[in-house]
């Protein structure tokens, strides 16, 4: 075996190099063996696999278009303002490419870190000099798509001007390539600083919640669309733009336009390129101050917090008086509760669950607030089909949380299949609490359309709605039940998924996916029939029979329950009780 | 008088009002076993993460084998060798390459990483499993790799964090045999687990915390003495009249189960929890 201690002699330094390329061979290697094959080859690994390919092959296309358009758009947009003189809209290009940038790299953040598995600040506990890490942790995201698509814009929108007056081609090269540190820079700064912030678990939810209405705030921003009538006032968007012309001169974006355009004179061109390296070097002490605060040993969790001083002893002691022997006779009864104790108490666990998580709380009236949107949108001119579509639309949501419904319990699965209850008396409990959100969703989303219809809402429609709704929400629970069964996924509520299903998830997504949006969509074409045949009614009268069987087979999966839990235990308790 | 390998002085660590470790006054000498135990909640993880660099102490100093630190903590980091609480293992590479890259990072060269990788993995009997995901390691084969990266660079100074909670007897055994013979090569391994019989066994020094204090430090035979308690001021008992040899436990739970004015802290939950009976 290996000498395992080392001699008392003095180390010699660690070259920066081998630190450095070990790290991104350690990336490297992380993202290829996320094509290995974790288990031994089955059938359903090679139907999973196979799968995987061709969604793959569907995807890609669409990524390519993703990162294409900003590329080319980027430098269309250069070539067109410096060639035909409007070249003092050149800041308004660069803060584009910088907004789309910042923009996509922190939506990116929790999705780059739960694919990856890989927490840069883990490499604190190796030998690194603060210089290193520094270095470390700025090139730690080079390859992620945001900072690909902004090189490459940026890239493009050189190659634009140089193409328009090919004397500024070497300085909007030399200029772009500082801005695009600036960028990088910033992209880490709110990286870092984000990730210190959303350590906390309150911030995290009101984060949440802001990007939710500032992406619903867009939407309505978006409805105020310029009138082509003739002198109509222009968009909030121009006049939006015309405002902050002036500030962008201030800003990294007008400091690298300035830079570039006024490079023919390179006297005049210097205090913009200063200012725009002043910006760089002001993101990166900014960004290098968290990281030096995180290298030291700072604490982001709060895991550890206020604690009572009360012993655990004197806790026991104040309960025990209370408590009642084992072998004592239980006591007489007064009444039969009206639900019975394992579901109530499944229940009230449930709502604290929910009831801790603020965000999904508020979550609820998203969707809600999406509906005024659609009314005046696709609606407006089909509002017949106001009160399905809306419901649809608000519920896609919460049925889809019923395929995984043991996924939040993680290790606390394990008390369920140890206690001496029925299991199918735990399913019914959180189906309850689903059935019980959807029910309020529903009937807030049918309040609202109600208000917003402009004529009211046919008797004919209101019924086979509702009929439809019955078959949706039996049809979910039933396929969603039996496949968080099959096929159970463990995660946090508020995070990314850390990791995979079992085997085989991506094949059932599939169905799971038709069943969920084809029950959601049928109504269009059981509408499209009602239509044909002139009869308001026929909706229902399909509804009717699909629903009645839809609840049965949720029946049948009830009577069933234990039975299928029981059998696959085994992987119950694997998948979720992975630490 | 020769160097201490650890040596905190009045090392304290707050959490908002919450105070985890307070005033702790460790002392560990070269190639020492040394145990550090306590309650659950006790402190013993928020120290080893202060110890190995990993949390700032709110106040007080840290030196390993006679350095500062804050000031050395990249030097230092080279000579310790750490398996933390959460093992902190890359879930998506194989075993020999978390060993490759983490003897890469210590700055071993390469031929000699590769040799000790394929030593440790055939020591730590993982050598079969070279083609699997750490992430599909069960729990003990994952501790096993979490030592060997602890110990591929030779470190002078070995910080455990519960290292043999859900290994086998076997690899327990064969991680015990190591760490004997990193003692006797002069290396110093402080070391917590709640397992009082292995640190009984493994152990010549130990010091107990409780509710963030050292409460107790000293030689085994000290401890069993009735001497190594540590009083309100920071004074340390001498031993008492030889008595009857006590265990480990009896004296941990004489400990732990007092305050530090000798009163009763800890109430036997039998005498409480009547349906029990």
């Amino acid at each position: 075996m290996a000498e395992l201690t080392a001699s008392q002699a003095p180390l010699a330094p660690i070259p920066a190099r081998t630190q450095l390329l070990a790290v991104a061979w350690l990336r490297w290697r992380i993202f290829a063996n996320g094509f290995s094959r974790r288990r031994p080859a089955t059938t359903r690994q090679v139907v999973s696999l196979a799968f995987l390919i061709l969604l793959r092959i569907i995807v890609w296309p669409f990524l390519a278009f993703a990162v294409i358009g900003p590329v080319f758009g980027s430098g269309f947009f250069a070539w067109e303002l410096v060639a035909h003189h409007h070249a003092q809209n050149l800041p308004e290009l660069l803060a584009g490419i910088a907004l789309l940038w910042q923009f996509v790299a922190v939506n990116g953040l929790s999705i780059a870190a739960s694919l990856s598995g890989f927490d840069p600040a883990s490499l604190l506990r190796f030998p690194l000099r603060f210089g290193r890490y520094f270095v470390l942790r700025t090139m730690i995201g080079f390859l992620t798509p945001s900072t690909i698509v902004g090189c490459l814009a940026l890239l493009a929108a050189a190659v634009g001007i140089g193409i328009a007056r090919p004397a500024l081609a070497l300085p909007a090269l030399l200029v772009l390539t500082v801005y695009a540190w600036t960028n990088i820079f910033l992209t880490r700064m709110i990286g870092a600083w984000m990730e210190r912030w959303l350590a906390n678990r309150r911030f995290r939810e009101i984060f949440g919640m802001l990007m939710a209405f500032l992406v619903v705030g867009f939407q309505f921003l978006n409805l105020q669309r310029p009138s082509r009538a003739p002198g109509a006032s222009s968009s909030w968007l121009l006049r939006f733009l015309r405002v902050s012309h002036g500030y962008l001169h201030w800003l990294p974006p007008g400091f690298a336009s300035d830079a570039i355009l006024k490079s023919v004179h390179p006297f005049a061109a210097v205090a913009p390129f200063l200012g725009l390296l002043v910006s760089t070097v002001l993101f990166a002490a900014v960004f290098g101050i968290r990281l030096h605060k995180q290298f030291l040993g700072e604490y982001l969790s709060e895991s550890v917090g206020r604690r009572g001083t009360a012993s655990a002893a004197s806790r026991v002691k104040t309960a025990a008086p209370q408590a009642v022997a084992v072998s004592a006779p239980a006591p007489p009864q007064a009444a039969r509760p009206a639900i019975p104790p394992v579901i109530a108490a499944c229940l009230r666990k449930e709502w604290f669950t929910l009831r801790s998580n603020s965000a999904q709380l508020l979550a609820l009236l998203y969707p809600l607030a999406i509906l005024v949107i659609l009314n005046r949108g696709v609606f407006s001119q089909h509002p017949s089909y106001l009160l399905p579509g809306a419901l649809a639309y608000v519920l896609a949501g919460l049925l889809a949380s019923l395929y995984n419904i043991f996924g939040a319990d993680g290790l606390g699965v394990q008390v369920y299949l140890l206690a001496p209850v029925r299991l199918r008396d735990v399913i019914v409990a959180k189906n309850l609490l689903s059935l019980a959100l959807i029910l309020v969703e529903a009937g807030l989303a049918w309040i609202v359309v109600s208000m917003l219809a402009h004529a009211p809402i046919s008797q004919a429609m209101q019924v086979s709605t509702l009929l439809w709704i019955v078959f949706v929400i039996a049809a979910n629970l039933s396929l969603g039940t039996f496949r968080s069964i099959q096929s159970p996924r463990k995660f946090v509520p508020g995070k990314m998924p850390q990791r995979r299903g079992v085997p085989g998830n991506r094949t059932s997504s599939l169905l799971v996916l038709l069943v969920l949006f084809g029950s959601l969509l049928l109504q269009v074409p059981v509408a499209l029939l009602s239509r044909h045949f002139g009869n308001p009614w026929l909706a229902a009268w399909i509804f009717a029979p699909i629903a009645a069987v839809a609840v049965l087979a949720y029946a049948l999966l009830l009577r069933n329950a234990d039975r299928l839990i029981l059998a696959r235990r085994d992987l119950l308790a694997e998948e979720l009780c992975k630490v | 008088m020769t160097t201490p390998a650890i040596d905190t002085t009045a090392l304290t660590r707050r959490f908002g009002d919450f105070t985890a470790v307070q005033d702790v006054n460790l002392r560990v000498d070269t190639g020492q076993f040394f145990g550090f135990l306590g309650p659950n909640g006790a402190g013993k993880s928020t120290t080893i993460k202060m110890l190995t660099g990993l949390l700032a102490p709110t106040s007080g100093s840290i030196r390993i084998l006679g350095r500062d630190l804050e000031s050395n903590s990249a030097e230092i980091k080279r000579q310790i060798g750490v398996v933390p609480e959460g093992m902190a293992l890359f879930g998506r590479l194989t075993a020999s390459e978390y060993l490759r890259f983490v003897g890469r990072m210590y700055g071993l060269d390469r031929a000699t990483t590769l040799q000790r990788t394929q030593e440790l993995l055939e020591f730590m009997q993982l050598a079969d499993e070279q083609k699997k995901l750490i992430t599909d390691f069960s729990h003990g084969m994952q501790k096993k790799l979490a030592m060997a990266a602890a110990v591929i660079h030779g470190p002078r100074v070995l910080f455990l964090d519960e290292p043999f909670e859900g290994v086998d007897a076997v690899a327990a055994g064969t991680l015990k045999a190591m760490l004997q013979r990193m003692i006797v090569r002069g290396a110093t391994v402080f070391l917590t687990s709640h397992v009082l019989e292995i640190v009984e066994r493994l152990c010549t020094h130990i010091a107990i915390i409780h509710r963030g204090q050292l409460v107790a430090q000293g030689s085994l035979e000290d401890l069993r003495a009735g001497a190594g308690r540590v009083g309100a001021a920071g004074s340390v008992q001498e031993a008492a009249p030889a008595g009857r040899p006590r265990s480990l436990e009896e004296i941990f739970l004489e400990i732990v189960g007092t305050d530090r004015d000798g009163n009763p802290a800890v109430t036997a939950p039998e005498q409480e929890l009547s349906w029990l009976s």
